[in-house]
């Protein structure tokens, strides 16, 4: 169980990490535009297509793997505060009657949209038209690893209500780590940097 | 205690508003309306039960649109219903507003990652040292300038927490006052543009990010402003809160090398390094000679370079394309020389035709350097008027006056426009100030000016860039945060090199400056360009080669400081804000549409205008709203939201959506330090010594709670604060 429950999340981790590094092609992307259309004049219609299709991608791509580390903003004001059996069996009920239905259906949603977009071969309007169907098909590929990783939850959820307490998670970079940030300012002192500069 | 407080307050507000539905629904004569107005109710109750919200949102906003339609066409309900998430999901995917959030995100995190905050808070703390409070208010402002850089109220907040809050205890100020100014402090982030916040305004209101980010300047200035005051003030009035620094804390360590040079050469910096330079340096390296020579001319070099552009765009001639017997190569020409002769004499008066025939001679403008035969199209207007021998002596003759008179229409408006006196006040003014500056400028002064050199400008230029660029409209929001990141990622490449070990470093400045020479070399080119000082644009060669060297550097120092591990961080913790923010976005676009197929919408727009309110009873009663939802909710869950639900109000009363945006963003700050839920001071307790118990942080905070109200109504009373700017750069 335990190993199919961190296959899942190893998965969901390994399609948003790749499908994050978007965000440097993006940035290296509009940089790029930014430079050719104004100092050489030089536009390209294209990547002002190209962009939007890359942030899109990103964070729908993104979502299982936020999902899997919990990044999804909570109200947390009671959360917090119950025990872990009644978290889990709110968590279950929610996932049941929220997530699996709502998810379900952009799934089988985006995929009807996907293939009829596939059938036109649509592409975007535009003077350099890129193709817009792989772009479409991204919806219900998320919403697949989505539902994967919803499955996975209300496993967990239910692991819960059996051992009382909530079962591992992988582990991930997080915004606030209070001992990577210790650390931090605990190093490089201003004063080991003023003398670094005198060698020089 | 927390926890008790918390739930008590959060089950008292379920049980409230279930109660509210329970007796004020009309079960009997229930109606589609109705039925919106319970899904906004429930959908309160339903995020406070801790179910990841943007899947709450969506659950509802599927089950509450298909209940919309089926009332209507139930054959044809599941269909619209899936037709209608798909949609709205895809708008999101394809939004041009949204897409600029990753990019801040990125550049937050790099910028974060980059680890210079204990050096900006070191050189504002040394550079404020006189100022009563001076921690608390260097504090205040390196949270201010982090937070906006970075966006990231909770990593601000937290780092705060380490570095500022164990300075301030051991000086002996009074902990409310270092905990308030800290939560308070790094809330900024996400109020000062460019923010996060305002893009999520924006999208959800559908306002221009433009006009919103030009629009919170002042008032996210103002807020800040006012709470140094508040914090000056109060070291004022009770010293033991904040007593001042000791000597010692004060002193401002100065390299060794530099000690026999102030004494051979008087404490004043640029005379003594200049002194130093022709007649001994000491021990003090050439390098480190150079250096500091280099800073010490940098305001000077600055107030040169402003004033030459200022002065070049000022006097430009109004662009003329009146060609009227002209041949256009001449024309060109005799432009270019009218301008050059004033340039040079500073006439301002049409020039003589000899005048720009010496001008011609005496000239060696760029022109003739790439197209030499420019010369000659020049005298084809004269000699063709004035039928007589070319040559430079009858030029002046009068057969020549009639090809002169023709000319001299085209120049009058074609020569630089007089100087206006206000720039020379202006130079007067600044040249002034700049040999006070240099007058006070001893070697102290320098090395605290080295200190924000290195750590403060470096911050305020990319936020003023990016910011510039966006308000003035060089470049969309989506342009200026894609630099802003490749900024970050360059500042970050920067701050770890430094700390790479010297000898690494001095094999790779040679690749690096050669790199950058290749890279600016155009920007400088582009910079005259767009000043018409050459009318030659970048050479595409040119370009390309920057463009490559730009590429070249960043995989080469990417690899050299080792930039991967941070970056891949980075980009991990993008991917997944972004995620968060933007599925919220799809599940709040799903609900809303359910929302007003349900017809809530016309349903709240019929009861608020039946209460028959003024418009300050509307915004007094709207921002009392969102101020209690911000206890239990977050600023990205209030945004999605209730926007929506009050946006299409603000018609009604004649509210400028900016305006109310402004409010909203100033009010939201409290979200982040109102008790029970007050995620600033959760931060800060979390690395907070123990003996800082949350209660000292809440009641810190709340003199800055009092004073976001205060700017609120500053900004009532006072709407230009935030409406001045965007009204005079988008009429």
């Amino acid at each position: 169980m335990h190993t199919l429950l961190m296959a899942v999340d190893r998965l969901s981790s390994f399609v948003g990490r790749l499908f994050a590094w978007s965000i440097v092609l993006l940035t290296l992307l509009i940089s790029w535009e930014v430079f050719s259309r104004y100092v050489l004049n030089h536009p390209h219609a294209w990547a002002l297509d190209a962009q939007i299709q890359l942030y899109g991608v990103l964070f729908m791509m993104a979502g299982a793997y936020t999902l899997a580390h919990q990044a999804h903003v909570r109200g947390d004001v009671l959360y917090g505060g119950f025990s872990q059996r009644v978290q889990a069996s709110i968590d279950l009920v929610l996932y049941l009657i929220f997530f699996i239905p709502s998810v379900f259906a952009l799934t089988w949603a985006g995929w009807t949209y996907a293939m009829e977009s596939l059938a036109i071969r649509e592409s975007t309007f535009s003077a350099d038209p890129l193709p817009l169907y792989p772009f479409k098909f991204v919806i219900p590929i998320a919403g697949f690893f989505l539902l994967a990783q919803g499955v996975v939850e209300i496993l967990r959820c239910v692991l819960c209500l059996r051992e009382g307490h909530w079962p591992g998670r992988l582990k991930d970079v997080e915004e606030i780590d209070i001992a990577v940030l210790k650390a931090r300012v605990g190093k490089n002192d201003v004063s080991d940097d003023v003398s670094g500069e005198t060698q020089s | 205690m927390r926890l008790r407080i918390e739930q008590k307050f959060g089950f008292g507000l379920m049980a409230l508003i279930l109660i509210t539905i329970a007796v004020f629904t009309p079960w009997a004569t229930l109606n589609n309306g109705h039925i919106g107005i319970i899904m906004l109710s429930l959908i309160v109750v339903a995020m406070m039960m801790g179910f990841p919200s943007a899947f709450t949102l969506t659950g509802m906003g599927v089950a509450f649109s298909w209940v919309a339609y089926h009332s209507v066409a139930p054959d044809l309900a599941v269909q619209q219903t899936l037709d209608l998430a798909v949609q709205r999901t895809y708008g999101v995917m394809t939004s041009d507003v949204l897409i600029a959030v990753p990019l801040f995100l990125f550049m937050g995190y790099l910028v974060e990652r980059a680890n210079l905050i204990k050096k900006l808070f070191h050189a504002i703390h040394i550079a404020m040292a006189r100022v009563p409070g001076s921690l608390a208010v260097a504090t205040l402002i390196t949270c201010a300038i982090f937070a906006t850089a970075t966006g990231i109220v909770g990593a601000v907040v937290t780092l705060m927490g380490l570095l500022a809050l164990p300075a301030m205890m051991r000086a002996g100020y009074d902990t409310r006052l270092s905990a308030g100014v800290i939560a308070a402090g790094g809330t900024l982030g996400i109020l000062i543009p460019p923010s996060i916040m305002l893009i999520v305004y924006s999208a959800t209101a559908g306002e221009s990010v433009v006009r919103m980010y030009a629009g919170a300047l002042f008032p996210g200035l103002l807020l800040a402003g006012l709470y140094v005051v508040y914090v000056v003030v109060m070291a004022k009035l009770k010293p033991h809160w904040a007593p001042p620094l000791s000597e010692e804390e004060r002193r401002v360590p100065i390299p060794h090398y530099l000690t026999p040079i102030m004494a051979r050469h008087g404490k004043l910096a640029l005379p003594a390094l200049l002194r130093a330079l022709f007649t001994g340096r000491g021990e003090m390296s050439r390098c480190a000679l150079f250096k500091y020579l280099l800073t010490a001319i940098l305001p000077l070099l600055v107030f040169v370079i402003i004033l030459g552009l200022a002065w070049n765009t000022l006097t430009r001639p109004k662009e003329i394309y009146d060609t009227s017997g002209l041949v256009e190569m001449g024309f060109e020409s005799t432009t270019r020389m009218a301008l050059d002769v004033d340039t040079a004499s500073g006439l301002q008066e049409p020039p003589m035709v000899e005048e720009f025939e010496a001008g011609g001679l005496q000239e060696p403008p760029m022109e003739s350097l790439q197209e030499p035969t420019l010369m000659e199209p020049l005298q084809a207007p004269a000699e063709s008027g004035a039928q007589a021998p070319p040559g430079a002596a009858p030029l002046a003759e009068p057969p020549a006056t009639a090809a002169a008179v023709a000319n001299a229409s085209g120049e009058q408006a074609a020569a630089r426009l007089p100087v206006p006196d206000s720039f020379w006040i202006t130079t007067a003014v600044s040249a002034v100030a700049l040999t006070a500056l240099y007058l006070m400028l001893n070697f102290t002064r320098l090395e605290v000016f080295r200190m924000l050199l290195t750590s403060f400008f470096p911050l305020a230029v990319m936020i003023l860039g990016v910011l510039g660029t966006i308000v003035f409209g060089l470049a969309t929001p989506t342009e200026a945060a894609a630099i802003g990141a490749l900024g970050g990622f360059i500042l970050a490449a920067f701050y770890l090199a430094i700390e790479r070990p010297e000898a690494e470093r001095r094999r790779w400045w040679p690749t690096w400056i050669v790199l950058w020479t290749i890279f600016l070399s155009s920007i400088v080119w582009f910079i005259l360009y767009q000043a018409h000082i050459t009318t030659q644009p970048v050479p595409k060669a040119l370009g390309t080669a920057s463009m490559l060297a730009m590429m070249i550097w960043l995989v080469l120092a990417t690899w050299q400081v080792r930039l991967i591990p941070i970056l891949r961080e980075a980009v991990f913790l993008t991917a997944k804000t972004s995620a968060m923010v933007c599925w919220l976005f799809v599940g709040s676009s799903i609900y809303s549409a359910a929302f007003s197929l349900l017809g809530g919408q016309a349903m709240v727009e019929a009861w608020v205008l039946s209460m028959d309110m003024t418009t300050l009873q509307f915004l007094i009663l709207s921002q009392l709203i969102i101020f209690f939802l911000g206890w239990p909710l977050e600023w990205t869950e209030i945004i999605v939201i209730f926007m929506p639900i009050f946006v299409p109000l603000l018609a009604h009363f004649n509210v400028d959506p900016l305006f109310f945006g402004l409010l909203v963003a100033l009010n939201l700050q409290t979200s982040f330090l109102s008790p029970p839920m007050a995620p600033s001071a959760f931060y800060l307790k979390g690395v907070a010594p123990p003996n800082v118990s949350l209660a000292q942080i809440f009641l810190g905070s709340m003199p800055f709670l009092g004073l976001v109200i205060v700017s609120m109504v500053m900004l009532y009373i006072w709407p230009q604060i935030g409406l001045w700017l965007p009204t005079v750069l988008y009429k």
